[in-house]
């Protein structure tokens, strides 16, 4: 054989043997042995518990967390509603009111002293004008006879009676309860039901308006009867309000 | 003749000295290569003992079977099939006819130098 072939044959060999243990070194990679003793397994055992703990915590929080952020999200809008619902049951008079305010009383003129007076006559216009004073002054609510006066409710005569939505005012004394926001207007209601007119307006008809003293705390009925809504429609669902 | 044996050994020394890892993926080609020397080894020796050897034909052999090996290895994984088994089978199949070969060659020689010993 020729110098030259020994020598190509050779490099050849190399690049074989390479290649070789290359591919051998790749298949059979030597496995891991377990070389630690227990000692060490069991603090390697340890530290891993550890680690587990504290992914379990951190898990725990996040979980919590998420929780937290969904029930304060269907709380929220469920609290929102329930205020709006109960802000506006408020203040269509639906909830009885408690606070400050004044008691006025509508008394029959005594008919011993002044023997020849005519029966008490109770005016809705004249009531309704001191309604309307008292709305204007600052009162947040108001009942006549236990009656609670809202929006829609009606004073009118009929057949010689006044009623309040439907129910007569016929029995004196009536106890007109108005309640304000807070002491002061309390204070200033009173001061300006001293200084009305309206005790006039009715004792023209024979009826003696007593005014409390400012109430610390007085009660206002809720309305008790239905709501009638008639002009008036709601809005289609995703509509522009 | 030993000098080809002392550069396998070199060649076995440098791979084991030489910290080179195939990543897993390449398993396969590498082993198409080492297969395609082998046979080209054993083809050479097989044409050397037969007196056709040719150093172009080997060297050039040697490279270009691990190369087409590899190619279709390559080209199979892209297919789809596996065609580096191909390249296997053939492989396979020559070396197991050329080492007959060089048995029988080995085996009428020695036998030749017995009866002449005789």
């Amino acid at each position: 054989m020729k110098k030259k072939s020994i020598i190509s044959l050779t490099i050849i060999s190399i690049l074989f043997g390479f290649i070789l243990v290359l591919q051998i070194k790749t298949t059979n990679q030597p496995e891991i042995k377990e070389t630690r003793d227990v000692w060490k397994l069991r603090e390697e055992y340890l530290a891993a518990k550890e680690m587990e703990a504290h992914l379990l915590q951190d898990i725990r929080k996040a979980e919590e967390k998420i929780a937290q952020y969904e029930q304060a999200r269907i709380h929220s809008r469920e609290q929102v509603l329930n205020d709006t619902l109960e802000e506006l049951r408020t203040e269509a008079g639906l909830k009885e009111l408690t606070g400050p305010g004044i008691v006025i009383t509508l008394r029959a003129a005594n008919t011993e002293i002044y023997p020849n007076l005519a029966r008490p006559y109770l005016s809705s216009t004249i009531l309704r004008k001191m309604i309307n004073e008292l709305n204007m002054h600052g009162a947040e609510a108001i009942s006549i006879a236990e009656r609670r006066v809202i929006q829609t409710t009606v004073i009118r005569e009929i057949q010689g009676e006044t009623k309040i939505d439907g129910y007569p005012l016929k029995k004196f004394p009536i106890e007109i309860k108005v309640l304000a926001e807070n002491k002061e207007e309390a204070k200033k209601l009173y001061n300006m039901m001293q200084i009305s007119s309206i005790p006039d307006d009715f004792f023209v008809d024979n009826i003696l308006l007593e005014i409390s003293e400012p109430l610390e705390e007085i009660t206002i009925p809720p309305y008790d009867g239905e709501i009638r809504v008639e002009v008036m429609e709601s809005i289609g669902e995703g509509a522009d309000s | 003749m030993w000098l080809p044996i002392l550069g396998l050994l070199i060649g076995v020394t440098i791979g084991l000295l030489a910290d080179i890892q195939i990543p897993p993926e390449y398993t396969n080609y590498l082993s198409i290569a080492v297969l395609a020397a082998l046979d080209s080894l054993v083809g050479g020796i097989r044409a050397y003992l037969q007196n056709i050897y040719d150093e172009k034909i080997f060297v050039s052999g040697f490279f270009f079977n691990i190369l087409l090996a590899i190619s279709l290895a390559f080209l199979g994984v892209y297919i789809g099939v596996d065609l580096y088994l191909a390249a296997v089978f053939a492989f396979g199949v020559r070396l197991f006819q050329n080492i007959a070969i060089i048995r029988r060659i080995l085996i009428s020689k020695w036998s030749f130098r017995k009866k002449e010993k005789k």
